[in-house]
């Protein structure tokens, strides 16, 4: 599949009175494939915003190269079929829902007022259109800045934490209008920190912490590593330290053992094991790796100075 | 041309909603009204004092609006983030600034357009004066060339300077440019002067712009002012406001084009 963004050791320094010239964000190496939804997460002042302004060409790069739909940064052509909304945008109140459509059609020269129609109609404004930005809800205005990102059916959508700050119904419109992009084709680039969320949307994400990448992937394959917890009685502590199993734990509990286990340890053969010494299986609980574990982990062991990710 | 227009028309709309801007307007318009009360507090000629008046209230008032529209612009677009939606758009940035700069003195000339017309009714109505009140139209069309100058500065240096800076900055250039260009200019031409201050007249003479010559109107302020020609007077004043704005702006594109947002 096609890069829809690739950079090369991209990197953004900045000169600080105290520490010389500082690297914002470090030989930054991104792959977003065409048609997938790419989670861009990291704490605060991680380089989010600084790589997304230098995917947009509104800073340049330092150091290192990048493309955005095959075109090199920079280059201006590649601004007709992109779309940027930025965390908590702000738009003119007093120009109403289709207003705002108008004034950024008109940036590309685009008049036509049907799809603009469209547009309200498909992130639910149509109702509210003659509503002024300062009348509009979080959550509508977040709306309307989709929509204004859409207006030039663009091929690529980044978007800034879009979800930051709105309630759970806000939350899921936005969540259901984003789907709805990577089912139209189109590649969409989230930065955020809602990662409960990033874990239900995206497919690949990369962990940007002090500038630098420490993970990127795939979520199903980054989220491996989840554990099994199975409730057990009728056996003793010895049977399963005779197992000598890798990373499980054996807790007492008031009615048994909770014998906790990675999920890619043989769970079918500890169970057999467990009945043929007549003991009883009275729970088995997956425990899944979640995107929060894997973030706290990842942003903790690289502020240890761990680089072994 | 059609981002510049649409951002320059967006800046107007929100430049009129301004409250600030709007008050200030409100009071101009009202002292404009109250101006005739004040001329039998002088001894001169009542016209003399009431057209003294309302040119300083016009041009007061419209070069406080031009600092105050116009050092906030930018700063404003980048902390609202505003910016970002639309140079991700294919909008340039030169295009950008020009939008701003175009909506900022449309929006001023719809705000001295307002003055002008309670100018006129105020000579024309009220005092029976339309050619008086006429005169002083041509007065305000040349304030507005002036204004439109002193927000191609304040433009320019909000491109590199904090807007508080900027604001006293620009209306500093203003007080010299208007006030003081006069005395400069002829400290510069004067031989006998010490090099070091002739250096300096030379420099705020030359490289500050002159927006005395804005003030032909005003005879409070230039009470013996003689013009040969007033047609072609005004048609210099004008190239020459047209030529700096032309300046200040490709400098506030140029270093705009480079600074990081």
């Amino acid at each position: 599949m096609a890069a829809a963004i690739e950079t090369k050791k991209l990197t953004k320094s900045y000169k600080s009175k105290a520490h010389g010239m500082v690297d914002v964000v470090s030989q930054l190496d991104l792959h977003v494939e065409e048609g997938e939804i790419f989670g861009f997460l990291g704490p605060n002042g991680a380089g989010k915003t600084t790589t997304i302004k230098m995917l947009l060409s509104i800073i340049e790069p330092s150091a290192g190269e990048g493309y955005v739909l095959g075109k090199e940064l920079g280059d201006f052509d590649v601004h007709k079929i992109i779309s940027y909304v930025p965390e908590r945008p702000y738009y003119y109140e007093y120009m109403t829902g289709m207003e705002i459509l108008k004034f950024y059609g008109s940036l590309f020269g685009i008049t036509d007022t049907a799809r603009m129609d469209m547009l309200l109609e498909k992130v639910n404004l149509h109702r509210d259109k003659t509503k002024t930005i300062s009348q509009f809800s979080k959550g509508m205005q977040q709306r309307i800045g989709l929509a204004q990102a859409l207006i030039n059916d663009p091929k690529l959508l980044f978007l800034d934490e879009p979800t930051g700050g709105l309630d759970p119904i806000a939350h899921r419109e936005i969540r259901d209008l984003i789907l709805g992009f990577r089912e139209e084709g189109r590649t969409v680039f989230i930065s955020s920190h809602e990662l409960s969320e990033v874990e239900l949307i995206c497919d690949r994400v990369a962990i940007i912490n002090h500038g630098v990448i420490a993970r990127q992937g795939k979520l199903t394959e980054l989220l491996k590593g989840g554990r099994v917890e199975l409730s057990v009685t009728g056996v003793q502590r010895g049977f399963f330290e005779a197992m000598k199993l890798n990373d499980s734990n054996i807790h007492e509990t008031a009615s048994g053992l909770l014998f906790d286990v990675p999920e890619e340890a043989d769970i079918n053969s500890i169970i057999d094991g467990v009945r043929a010494h007549k003991g009883a299986i009275t729970g088995v609980v997956p425990r899944k790796k979640r995107l929060e574990d894997l973030f706290v982990e990842t942003v903790n062991a690289k502020n240890q100075g761990d680089n072994r990710i | 041309m059609k981002p510049i227009i649409a951002i320059a028309k967006a800046t107007v709309g929100e430049a009129i909603r301004r409250r600030v801007l709007l008050i200030m307007l409100f009071i101009a318009t009202i002292l404009l009204f109250v101006a005739p009360l004040l001329g039998v507090l002088s001894q001169r000629s009542e016209q003399t004092v009431l057209t003294g008046f309302v040119l300083g209230i016009v041009q007061l008032s419209s070069a406080v609006i031009a600092i105050t529209l116009t050092v906030y612009m930018l700063p404003n677009e980048v902390e609202r983030r505003t910016i970002y939606t639309i140079l991700s758009k294919p909008v340039q940035r030169y295009q950008f600034l020009l939008g701003k700069y175009l909506g900022a003195i449309a929006a001023l000339g719809l705000m001295m357009g307002l003055m002008s017309c309670v100018t006129l009714v105020e000579f024309g109505i009220i005092q029976h004066n339309w050619g008086k009140g006429i005169e002083l139209l041509q007065g305000i069309g040349m304030f507005f060339v002036q204004m439109s100058l002193l927000a191609s500065v304040a433009m320019c240096l909000s491109t590199f300077i904090a807007p508080l800076v900027n604001f006293f900055l620009t209306g500093g250039i203003y007080l010299i440019g208007t006030l003081g260009y006069a005395f400069f200019d002829s400290f510069n031409k004067n031989p006998n002067a010490p090099g070091f201050s002739k250096a300096l007249a030379w420099f705020v003479s030359t490289i500050l712009p002159n927006f005395a010559s804005y003030n032909v109107q005003n005879k409070l302020i230039n009470p013996d002012s003689v013009i040969v020609d007033p047609v072609q007077y005004h048609i210099n004043a004008v190239i020459y406001g047209v030529v700096y704005i032309t300046i200040m702006l490709i400098g506030g594109m140029l270093i705009f084009d480079r600074r990081e947002v």
